[in-house]
């Protein structure tokens, strides 16, 4: 009796974990789908006809798949100048982006000086104000340096530190033990030297966080390319994307197969630094045990 | 040791990637051509494959009669064009010429953000535009853009449905009384099911305002700086509106309404609907999707046989923003862009109305056929075309009275009630 009543309870909490797991698959391809819908519906618009795209009720799967949507659409403009501008541009932004902000994160999180906490406030408190606020003023300010229709008030910027990443890896080194900050400190490393041989490789999934973040603004930026060039020549793929949309109608087969084109870097990247990310957060682990 | 050259070339690279972005700085500023001519910079939104290469053959034409003018064309998508457009302005490098809305001219002028064009014009230069165009263009007695094109409303209506309806494909409607006889006559039904509708006034390219402004005897919701918003008139067209909703039933106009939003599924050219209201330029959709179809054309309806035949109008300006550096010769390529030659080449390709009389008139009797047709009628409309310019004391009045209208076609609020509300609403928002 005894036995077999423990093996109904075992067996019926087997079966709860079964029943938990099966909600638990059945919410996750419940949000997946929620997810990737519109992804499908934008893949699926980009290999439709345009008759096949205005028909009622609408295809879920298109009857005919017009791949030549793809090549017609990258032709009908400079699209290959476009996406090179943009690499070059998120690129840079990256780079800048993620270097400075965890140098300035290192400061606040590890160095001890006057007013540091105040500074920190201060600086968190530049994330309250909008950016169309700042907008035009900004824009003055880089056409009276003389910046106008060139990359650099898109450049420059990410290397002046952004508060929210600044904040993001602040609390991030945080987490760091400060033994061995001064472990290496009394070994007599400079900060400059810390910052490189022990924050920079201890904090990569937080960073790899920024460059993704940093990486993904840079390539969806319309505004900013907007106000700043001047010469089609330098626009970036977002402005591209816009001249499908007219005032009259709007390409939609064009439109969609572009902004597939568009999103694909963007993915891609996401996919190759998730792998890094996992190594990343194996380190942080490892100091902390 | 490896990674300290590693940072060294990092930071050097970051310097390349620096210099290399400013190194565009000086060419992109440039002001002249290399063989000397002053460079007019000229911003549209007509970027799409049909628009630009009309525009840029304007642009070609008539750089090539200058000798010291050189106009780059620089395309911004629409609706953005005006944010960067503004941020220029302010910070005093603004492009020499733009396209902007005709309905906003004198906002732009009272706002500082448009240049004073007025000693470059004279009567003679004037008489060259439809007046109701004109009209838009002139704040305080001074001219601050050239306008450009517009458009008007026609009734597009099915010849072969009228005849099959026994109505006379000859003879359109009318008045709205005719109107609505017609479209019971042209529905076609089986059991609860539409198989045609004769007409909905809500479809195609108009509004109800513009219904309201037909009634009204083409008078706006703002007339000479009075508020006209709540009139016996305006009301009885949205109780006529809602009239039609109740007889074809909520549910059928919203199943016919989801099949729209592009040509080729356009119901009107599917034989779906026998009427609909809509600019010229639908033509080219009906030309291009609708080969067998036999239509007709006609000025609106008017509200009754004393009323006129209403219709309301748009368009875009060609205007220098303030503080561009080569007014004289933007004005100059202006001139050009406006004048009889460009506006007539604009007209041909795009087949749509041009403010330029001369040039209308020309492409209305060098077209043929079904162009003829439906162009002719566009410009004869332009006579019964009214524009409703945003006044100075009024910025974003619509903002305030289309949340209403919305609540008054959904039932939720009386036409009465509603007009009354909206004008108090627009009312508070005058600026002094």
């Amino acid at each position: 009796m005894k036995t077999a009543s423990a093996h109904a309870f075992y067996k019926s909490k087997k079966f709860r974990e079964k029943m938990k797991n099966t909600i638990v698959v059945f919410l996750l391809i419940l949000g997946s789908v929620f997810v990737l819908a519109p992804l499908w519906w934008m893949i699926s618009t980009s290999l439709k006809s345009p008759a096949e795209i205005a028909q009622y009720p609408p295809t879920f799967i298109p009857k005919e798949f017009h791949f030549s949507n793809y090549i017609e659409a990258w032709q009908t403009a400079p699209f290959t100048r476009w996406a090179l501008n943009t690499l070059f541009i998120a690129v840079c932004g990256t780079i800048g982006a993620v270097f400075i902000n965890s140098l300035v994160a290192y400061a606040f999180a590890k160095i001890r000086f006057k007013g540091r906490d105040t500074l920190f406030i201060l600086v968190l408190s530049t994330m309250l104000i909008p950016g169309f606020v700042t907008m035009v003023p900004q824009y003055i300010l880089f056409s009276k340096l003389g910046w106008l229709n060139t990359y650099l008030p898109l450049i420059v910027p990410a290397f002046l530190g952004s508060a929210f990443f600044i904040f993001l890896l602040r609390q991030f080194m945080m987490t760091i033990p400060n033994e061995l900050i001064e472990a290496a400190y009394l070994d007599g490393a400079s900060h400059l030297k810390i910052w490189w041989h022990i924050m920079l490789p201890l904090t990569k999934p937080a960073l790899i966080t920024v460059a993704i973040f940093s990486f993904n603004g840079a390539w969806n930026d319309l505004l900013g390319p907007l106000l700043y060039i001047n010469d089609e020549s330098m626009y970036t793929l977002q402005i591209g994307l816009q001249t499908f949309k007219g005032t009259v109608q709007t390409q939609w087969h064009y439109l969609m197969s572009m902004s597939v084109t568009v999103l694909l870097p963007v993915v891609l990247l996401f996919f190759f630094f998730q792998r890094y990310f996992i190594e990343g957060s194996n380190i942080s682990s490892g100091t902390k045990g | 040791m490896d990674r300290k050259r590693n940072l060294l070339l990092a930071v050097l690279l970051f310097m390349g990637f620096l210099a290399g972005c400013s190194g565009n700085e000086n060419s992109a500023q440039a002001e002249k051509t290399e063989d000397g001519k002053v460079v007019v910079d000229f911003w549209t939104f007509w970027g799409s494959e049909t628009r630009r290469p009309i525009i840029e053959k304007i642009i070609a034409n008539f750089n090539e009669s200058q000798d010291d003018i050189h106009v780059k064309h620089t395309f911004l998508p629409w609706g953005d064009i005006w944010t960067k457009n503004l941020a220029s302005v302010a910070a005093g490098n603004p492009a020499d010429v733009i396209i902007n809305d005709i309905n906003t001219v004198s906002q732009r002028a009272e706002n500082q953000q448009v240049e004073d064009l007025s000693q470059y014009i004279d009567e003679s230069f004037e008489k060259q535009f439809y007046p109701h165009l004109w009209e838009t263009v002139v704040y305080q007695d001074k001219t601050y853009a050239v306008p450009f094109n517009t458009d008007t409303r026609l009734l597009f209506y099915n010849k072969a449905a009228f005849k099959e309806a026994g109505l006379d494909p000859e003879a359109p409607p009318q008045t709205w009384e005719e109107l609505e006889e017609y479209a019971k006559k042209l529905d076609v039904k089986t059991g609860n099911q539409y198989e045609r509708i004769g007409f909905y006034p809500l479809w195609g390219s108009i509004g109800a305002s513009s219904w309201m402004t037909n009634a009204d005897d083409g008078k706006g919701f703002i007339e000479n700086g009075k508020l006209a918003i709540d009139t016996p008139r305006k009301a009885e067209a949205l109780h006529w509106l809602l009239g039609w909703k109740e007889r074809l039933g909520e549910k059928t106009v919203q199943t016919y309404q989801a099949e729209f939003g592009s040509e080729q599924s356009n119901p009107f050219i599917a034989g779906k609907v026998a009427m609909w209201v809509d600019i010229g330029t639908f033509y080219t959709q009906i030309r291009d999707y609708g080969q067998d179809l036999e239509f007709g054309v006609a000025p609106l309806p008017s509200f009754d046989e004393d009323s006129g035949h209403w219709a309301e109008g748009g368009g875009f300006v060609a205007e220098i923003p303030k503080g561009a550096d080569h007014p004289e010769e933007a004005m100059e390529f202006i001139k050009y862009l406006t004048g009889p030659e460009g506006q007539k080449y604009w007209a041909m390709k795009n087949f749509d109305n041009v403010a330029n009389i001369e040039a209308a008139e020309a492409v209305a009797s060098e077209l043929t056929g079904d162009e003829q047709m439906v162009y002719q009628a566009t410009v004869e409309n332009l006579q019964q075309t009214k524009m409703f310019p945003v006044p100075v004391e009024y910025p974003d009045y619509h903002s305030r009275i289309n949340p209403v209208v919305d609540n008054i076609l959904l039932g939720k609020i009386s036409p009465e009630e509603g007009l009354k509300k909206a004008e108090s609403d627009v009312s508070k928002l005058k600026r002094e």
